[in-house]
């Protein structure tokens, strides 16, 4: 290994947050749902409350303190082979500061009378959710470096 | 809104996020030759001076005799580590062949100067450090191997 970062923290298990991801995914299809409805679109803003909730707790503590996580470890990893590599657990972590700056859109634009805030944010965010659970695709590291790039956020 | 209407948005929605994923796993990972610039004998080169990659300990001051990868990498990459892996196998399978990894976390000259929108981004160097191909995504292992024949042709 070459200039790898040797403060990098412990590795985690990839397919982790892609659990965690498919769990969202679906939360978020129904979100979108009910979101499409003036008569269920205060459902859909109190669930989408809670993936934000949620997606705050895995952006500040990260996966391996979200409860999805903790479901992982418990009831899916050891049913699983182990991994052929660990993961750093930074990217993923991001990706959820992402999903929580998306979900807070579709609340605050939802709050101050957009009638269809819940289900456009919710869409955008089910997109990256599905593509990390479906594809392993991580949106949040794709955009890190163009972010970075243009100084929008520091290492 | 009609049901038929919302479960058609939910599909329309489900569907866009598959293609896009298909999408995606087709084009990442592929090499991309890169030509000289119309008048120019000679295509764009790597600076090893400039580049300053570290190695076991060591700055780097020689190409592989055949072919060099170069990986750029950064802290914020879910799939980095699967193609260090990749490379440094055939790396230590073959003396002519030399893998460097460089974080451009910190070092977003680099980027800037190779074009670098998304990590890992290898780039196919010659003996002689032209820049024959770019990969962009985690590299296929069949794609390099393409790439180190193509490199046994040229010799």
């Amino acid at each position: 290994m070459s200039n790898r970062d040797l403060t990098a923290p412990n590795g985690i298990d990839p397919r982790g947050p892609r659990f965690g991801a498919a769990i969202t995914s679906v939360l978020l299809l129904i979100t979108v749902f009910l979101g499409l409805d003036s008569a269920t679109e205060a459902a859909g803003f109190a669930l989408l409350a809670v993936i934000d909730a949620l997606f705050l707790v895995g952006a500040t503590l990260g996966n391996s303190r979200h409860p999805y996580g903790w479901l992982f470890k418990k009831l899916v990893r050891p049913r699983l082979d182990a991994p052929k590599e660990l993961e750093d657990p930074r990217p993923p972590q991001f990706a959820q500061t992402v999903g929580f700056l998306v979900a807070s859109l579709g609340l605050v634009t939802s709050a101050f009378g957009f009638e269809y805030g819940v289900a456009l944010f919710a869409g955008f965010a089910f997109v990256a959710a599905f593509l990390n659970a479906a594809f392993a695709y991580c949106l949040g590291c794709q955009i890190w470096l163009g972010l970075r790039r243009l100084g929008l956020i520091r290492g | 809104m009609s049901l038929e209407t919302k479960l058609a948005i939910l599909l329309g929605l489900v569907a866009a996020a598959a293609i896009a994923g298909v999408v995606w796993r087709v084009r990442t990972g592929r090499a991309k030759s890169v030509k000289p610039k119309s008048g120019a004998a000679d295509g764009p080169s790597v600076d090893l001076r400039e580049l300053a990659a570290i190695k076991d300990g060591e700055l780097v001051t020689a190409f592989g005799s055949a072919t060099t990868f170069l990986q750029f990498s950064s802290e914020y990459c879910t799939q980095c580590r699967q193609t260090a892996r990749l490379l440094s196998e055939l790396e230590q399978a073959d003396d002519s062949i030399l893998h460097i990894e460089v974080d451009i976390t910190n070092r977003l000259e680099l980027a800037k100067k190779y074009a670098i929108l998304q990590t890992p981004t290898t780039l196919v160097l010659d003996s002689r450090g032209r820049i024959r191909s770019r990969i962009g995504g985690a590299a296929k292992p069949n794609v390099i191997q393409e790439e180190i024949q193509k490199a046994s042709f040229e010799i």
